[in-house]
């Protein structure tokens, strides 16, 4: 497993996302399958820049878990508030621009573009796992 | 990212691109803000150069939208790539936003 460990503001975005993306390209996902995976990835580590500590200042955790298996599971930990995103309604992505609400759309993406996802709580960690397979 | 803005008579055309994430997304919105200022009716995202789009950059497009809704105007986009198109579609945007595929046609389309 490798981990890769930042503060929990959006200052360390880029270079989680980097770290995230050179990943996957080792197990030989193709450029649109990597651009989701950044994309999945940004939106679960706002997540907790944004809500994960209410305002004080906290750590994220990246996890890559290696297995033999073409597929790339990344966790995401933080120790702010128990939190589980998945817990959050779909928003209607029917409605039009009158009644379409903003926000609800990062973990819409997470659940759209995962091949499997899944939120833990562990001790003091809120853990997001999504997995993605290479197809 | 980086952003030009462009008048051609009453149209302004906002070039981006780059990366519209958390990170720059700011600095789009204070140019909007600055824009939404004047009494402009005609707005164009020319996203030809835009490489990656999350749903914080969506927030400022749908906040966008709705406001040019609130004052009557009209706006579109152009030239979207493959996989910014793919969040616009998985999102149910594409149906709040006309999209073209080239400029020409967005600036018919707002006039």
């Amino acid at each position: 497993m490798i981990v890769k460990k930042m503060p929990a503001r959006v200052e360390s975005l880029h270079e989680l996302l980097t770290f995230i993306r050179a990943e996957a390209k080792k197990r030989g996902f193709s450029d649109s399958a990597l651009n989701r995976i950044e994309l999945v990835a940004e939106e679960a580590l706002v997540n907790v820049f944004v809500h994960g500590y209410a305002g004080t200042q906290g750590q994220v955790e990246v996890h890559c878990l290696v297995s033999d298996d073409p597929a790339l599971t990344i966790e995401v930990h933080d120790k702010g508030v128990a939190f589980d995103p998945l817990s959050l309604a779909d928003p209607d992505v029917q409605a039009d621009l009158t009644q379409r609400k903003i926000g609800g759309m990062g973990v819409f993406f997470i659940r759209k573009m995962t091949d499997r996802v899944a939120y833990r709580r562990e001790g003091n960690r809120n853990i997001l796992s999504m997995t993605f397979l290479n197809r | 990212m980086e952003i030009v803005v462009t008048n051609e008579s009453d149209v302004a055309v906002f070039a981006i691109t780059g990366r519209l994430d958390a990170v720059s997304v700011p600095q789009l919105e204070e140019r909007l803000n600055q824009w939404f200022e004047q009494p402009g009716k005609k707005l164009i995202f020319d996203l030809e150069g835009l490489d990656y789009i999350s749903s914080a950059g969506l927030r400022v497009f749908l906040t966008t939208a709705k406001k040019m809704k609130a004052r009557d105007g009209k706006l579109c986009m152009a030239r979207l790539r493959d996989n910014v198109k793919d969040v616009f579609t998985i999102s149910g945007f594409i149906a709040l936003i006309p999209a073209f595929d080239t400029l020409g046609a967005a600036q018919d389309a707002v006039k």
